[in-house]
């Protein structure tokens, strides 16, 4: 059997005109920790949309466990239903991803859809509301939560689904180090778990707190490079080209000075207090 | 390692389904957040061709918004045929200096044209409605019947006044439609509403349909997101209450967003000095080349009206 996600050649553009991806090939393996790095506007969400059958590229072709998918393959009731129950979108903007009118009707939108019982979908409910740290929040309107909140509803709304595959779009974006910390965990257990998880992020800390394989899309809108993290983060050049360290003045202790750098390992000279 | 629920441990079957399972069908709602893309498409597509090197596009916005205001009254006031053909040849040369998709944009014309200067005025061209030369008749009575006010000739036709009539409406409509798409396609909607000052609108108002235009597309881009976030957790086809149901909710939603965003946008104002007073940055001065074009457009449009 092969990959569990497979683009070949994708290609996309926005209103016909503006490129956003140029010939992606990927494979994502099952149970696997994937991320996709890139600066702003190389693509990234765009991939993350089509991997989640949102949008469906101009050209090139996207397998999900070997079945391709298109807008007319879901338009078939079993495939959708066979997809959507598997792959979960955490959208980058938690305000766009929470449509119902409280925390406790947002995580169980994705259960009632399952068509559970509602007894077994309040318990999935009350299990990751605990699991997520928003216990006392269902009755809350989501627009009254806190960014952090609203991530982690978010992710729970998904989560209540059980997908074999936890797509996330910047999920560290905006959030506080209790909560990034928070998500980290929580990503690596889902892992554990045997979900796979694909991340589109420019949090280099991230990619590299979570160990990833990770595809580089460089401002072509092309894949880069694809390698571990430490390979792909260890490279000083690959990441000057593609724009995602850049040089700039920094302290270290009292001391300012100007270079490339990364932010997310630290880095000590001799100087350092 | 966090302690995950049990159901997250479970596994389903990694085989997809075989066979079909009957169609989804395309929901109205999907259709109608389609067209509200393309408006964005269509707002992209007006933003590239504004910058095309063309002859309209050098031009400074307030020549062609006079330049627009003018020729509308010119066009109204032609009562002949001949100086509104004439201006419809004009209009078409513009298109084609200004290097715009002549056949994409006069298509739009035309059925614009053919729908408010042919079939909404189609019964005037009757003998029924206006008195006239009969040029070819359609029905035949046996003699003519007179109703209250109105009489009905025994032969109903079509009238050489009714066809100039149209034909001079058609070309009005058409005329018209152009001039604006002329001035709008390769204008910025930003220029074209700071050239309204020409006509003394306060920039108070100026700012409202500058805010209100770039609001209609975040207000696009914010219902396509939660379209698309919910099409992620749709597993078949919607139901119609449903569907309705859901877009009540958004409504509200996106009232209350939209609130909060007039609070924060007014603050933000506020905080960089905003006291009451709009002052908007103005268009800079006018080039030899504009002032060139103002009194070409003068002399062109006074032919016309001489006409």
């Amino acid at each position: 059997m092969g990959s569990l996600i497979e683009l070949e050649g994708i290609r996309y553009d926005y209103f016909g005109r503006i490129p956003a991806l140029r010939g992606v090939s990927l494979s994502i393996e099952e149970g696997e920790r994937f991320a996709v790095i890139g600066a702003n506007g190389t693509g990234k969400s765009t991939l993350l949309h089509i991997l989640d059958g949102l949008l469906f590229p101009s050209g090139g072709c996207f397998n999900f466990r070997g079945r391709e998918v298109t807008e007319a393959s879901l338009r078939d009731a079993g495939f959708l239903r066979f997809f959507r129950e598997r792959v979960g979108y955490v959208f980058q903007d938690s305000d766009a991803q929470l449509f119902c009118p409280t925390v406790l009707d947002e995580l169980l939108y994705g259960p009632l859809q399952l068509a559970l019982s509602e007894d077994e979908a309040t318990d999935r409910t009350n299990q990751v509301m605990q699991m997520m740290g928003i216990d006392g929040l269902e009755d809350r309107p989501t627009y009254m939560l806190s960014a952090g909140e609203k991530k982690r509803v978010a992710i729970g709304s998904v989560l209540t689904m059980n997908p074999e595959v936890l797509l996330l779009d910047e999920p560290t974006n905006g959030l506080d180090p209790k909560t990034e910390a928070f998500l980290v965990e929580l990503i690596l257990s889902l892992n554990e778990a045997g979900k796979t998880i694909v991340i589109a992020s420019h949090d280099l800390s991230l990619v590299d707190d979570l160990g990833m394989r990770v595809a580089l899309l460089s401002e072509g809108h092309q894949v880069e490079k694809v390698g571990a993290a430490a390979e792909i983060l260890g490279d000083t050049n690959l990441l000057l080209r593609t724009n995602l360290i850049h040089e700039h003045r920094h302290y270290h202790g009292r001391e300012s000075h100007r270079h490339s750098h990364f932010h997310f390992f630290s880095h000590r000279h001799g100087t350092d207090d | 390692m966090n302690h995950l629920p049990a159901f997250l441990l479970e596994r389903r079957s990694p085989h997809p389904p075989t066979r079909t399972h009957g169609a989804v069908s395309v929901p109205f709602l999907e259709q109608g957040i389609h067209r509200l893309s393309n408006i964005v498409q269509s707002g992209y597509a007006h933003w590239e061709l504004s910058r095309r090197d063309g002859l309209f596009q050098q031009i400074d916005a307030r020549v062609k918004v006079l330049f627009l205001a003018l020729f509308l009254v010119i066009v109204s006031l032609k009562r002949a045929i001949a100086p509104e053909a004439g201006i419809a040849v004009f209009v078409l040369l513009l298109f084609a200096l200004s290097r715009l998709e002549i056949f994409v944009v006069y298509k739009r014309i035309l059925v614009f044209g053919f729908v408010f200067g042919v079939l909404v005025p189609f019964p005037s061209m009757l003998n029924l409605v206006s008195d006239g030369a009969l040029l070819f008749p359609v029905i035949r009575l046996a003699r003519s019947y007179d109703l209250w006010t109105y009489h009905v000739p025994a032969v109903i036709g079509v009238t050489r006044e009714g066809v100039e009539g149209i034909t001079l409406l058609f070309l009005r409509v058409t005329n018209s439609v152009a001039l604006s798409l002329l001035v709008l396609h390769t204008t910025p909607l930003t220029d074209i509403v700071k050239a309204l000052r020409i006509f003394r609108i306060p920039d108070a108002f100026i700012i409202i349909i500058a805010l209100s235009y770039k609001y209609m597309f975040v207000f696009i881009r914010t219902v396509e997101e939660m379209h698309l976030a919910k099409k992620g957790r749709l597993l078949g086809a919607v139901r119609g209450r449903e569907a309705r149901s859901w877009v009540a909710e958004r409504i509200t939603l996106l009232y209350r967003k939209t609130h909060a965003q007039c609070g924060e946008i007014l603050k933000a104002m506020m905080s960089r000095g905003f006291t009451g007073e709009v002052r908007l940055r103005g268009l800079g001065k006018m080039a030899a080349w504009d002032w060139w074009m103002a009194a070409a457009q003068l002399g062109i449009a006074v032919l016309f009206l001489r006409w």
